[in-house]
């Protein structure tokens, strides 16, 4: 039994006069629909789907999406995809034969599905979503940014739905599609002033923590960049389900809200649990995650001035194609120290122990908060300056 | 003597068959939990680590873990080593895409504590009807 109202249209393509893909793709919707009370399917702006690197999953997306690939389906709205596990400069010529050419197997589906090549955990760099646009994306650290930072309106989905709204270009209107879903149910007090990048995650680790899948009011930040806002939002939705967060003063709360109050102490035990060695040598030095905008890779291009990296430290810079295009005026400057501005991937999703890594140093919470178990690393985390002060000669 | 139960839930993915159970106490993550060329349970902590979930009522809590789980019980079917159906106590996103796009029955809100391993089990999911068939012992 249905309980989502289909137009005529939709009701055909259940019922697979438009061939099996197209079926079990508005199957996928209309399900999920069903099991969170949706009313009906809306269409949307565009899709952002995750599930990409065959590092993280293996083959297990393989069969389907080369079903789907040879049904002859395609995507019907703009869809971008999340990274995969390398680059094409500098891990392609190092990592093991075999795994690249499981990754270029699977690229290639996403490309026959007519998925953009944009490999990238935040597509909005790309193109920014519209405010209150519609969005059926992946990648729960560009969900939380399109929801609390764009004001456009997506639920986290996983993998194989973005896929489906994707090919159908429609999501059930469930969850946070609706005004009334996306009200603050807490408030969260910060007594604490955030200095830097590590900070802002910090809080994000310790309030996805606690908050379960409740949308915070979150108090008291002064002033916070959009990157930010990104290393808060992505820490966040990685230890907890929130979706989005809101932080202006002049949001309204209707009724006397729960209330968490953030003390220094908790920001600085926070920290401390994400550096899981007592020392400062890594072997890897990691920023861009989620990847760097232009604006943090001008920044890293303008303190790196003329130094160079040490020996036997990596240091890498991971950012989207078209971010690495935009910025060729810093790009020259970054990768003349020794540097390495990769694309399309991250240490996160690339197998970094087939690279010798042990240790890795990095600014984002969301990585020091994964790597220990998706790499089996140590993590060193430390904001921005501190990255490049290990990174490179003095 | 037999003794036949019946349980009522919600049909989530339509279909019918008749196949033992095999019930665990605990969710199921198909990435990970599940060896997709064998359809054996390989994780050492689950209960029915070294089972096979082959052509089984496979009865547990909920899914947990990857969303790419789903992706896992579709290559199960296709290679033949899926489940014959799914009964869950609570249904969710992971399993609910992953039993559609295998086109496995499923049905939720079972009170699975009702069934045990090696029940004979009619599933008609699209009634949401499970008909548990209890051998009695000794």
């Amino acid at each position: 039994m249905k309980s989502t109202y289909l137009t005529k249209e939709e009701e055909h393509i259940y019922d697979g006069e438009f061939g099996w893909a197209k079926q079990v793709c508005m199957k996928i919707l209309v399900k999920l629909g069903e099991l969170f009370d949706a009313s009906r399917l809306i269409p949307i702006e565009s899709a952002h789907v995750s599930g990409v690197s065959y590092k993280t999953l293996g083959e297990a997306p393989t069969d389907f999406l080369e079903a789907l690939a040879n049904a002859g389906e395609k995507v019907n709205v703009e869809a971008t995809l999340n990274p995969q596990s390398l680059d094409p400069k500098y891990l392609a010529v190092r990592l093991p034969k075999h795994l690249i050419e499981m990754q270029l197997k699977l690229c290639k589906i996403f490309e026959r599905l007519g998925f953009e090549g944009s490999f990238t955990c935040t597509p909005y760099y790309i193109k920014k979503p519209r405010k209150g646009a519609h969005l059926a994306w992946a990648e729960s650290s560009a969900v939380v940014y399109a929801n609390s930072v764009l004001g456009a309106w997506t639920n986290r989905e996983g993998g194989p739905s973005a896929l489906a709204a994707a090919i159908i270009g429609k999501t059930p209107d469930c969850g946070i599609h609706r005004a009334v879903n996306r009200k603050p149910k807490v408030i969260a007090e910060v007594r604490s002033s955030l200095e830097n990048d590590v900070d802002y995650g910090a809080l994000g680790i310790f309030l996805g923590k606690i908050l379960e899948d409740k949308i915070p009011l979150i108090k008291g930040l002064k002033n916070p960049s959009m990157e930010h806002l990104k290393q808060l939002g992505a820490a966040l939705a990685s230890a907890g389900m929130v979706n989005m967060f809101h932080y202006k003063d002049e949001v309204k709360t209707e009724e006397r809200l729960e209330k968490i109050v953030v003390e220094p102490k908790d920001i600085k035990e926070t920290v401390g649990e994400l550096t899981t060695v007592p020392t400062q040598k890594p072997d890897l030095v990691f920023v861009g995650c989620p990847h760097c905008s232009l604006h943090e890779i001008k920044e890293i291009a303008n303190t790196i001035g003329n130094r160079k990296v040490r020996d036997k430290i990596e240091f890498w810079i991971c950012t989207s194609r078209l971010v690495k295009e935009k910025a060729k005026a810093y790009v020259h400057k970054i990768e003349a120290s020794g540097a390495k501005i990769l694309t399309d991937t991250c240490a996160v999703v690339t197998w970094t122990d087939k690279l010798g890594i042990k240790t890795i140093m990095t600014n984002s919470a969301k990585t020091a908060h994964y790597a220990p178990t998706l790499n089996k690393v140590e993590t060193i985390l430390a904001p921005l300056r501190e990255c490049l002060k290990t990174a490179l000669k003095e | 003597m037999a003794k036949c139960i019946i349980l009522h839930g919600r049909g989530i993915v339509e279909g019918y068959c008749k196949a033992q159970a095999l019930v665990s106490t605990k969710p199921i993550s198909f990435l990970g939990d599940v060896d997709s060329e064998t359809g054996i349970i390989i994780e050492k902590k689950h209960d029915l680590y070294g089972i096979s979930i082959k052509d089984k009522v496979l009865c547990f809590p909920h899914g947990h873990g990857s969303t790419v789980g789903s992706y896992v019980l579709y290559s199960l079917a296709k290679k033949g080593l899926a489940p014959k159906a799914i009964i869950n106590h609570k249904a969710d996103p992971v399993i609910v895409v992953g039993a559609v796009i295998a086109n496995i029955p499923m049905i939720e809100k079972i009170d699975i504590s009702k069934i045990d391993t090696g029940d004979m089990v009619e599933v008609d999911a699209y009634k949401g009807i499970v008909k548990v068939l209890k051998t009695e012992e000794g």
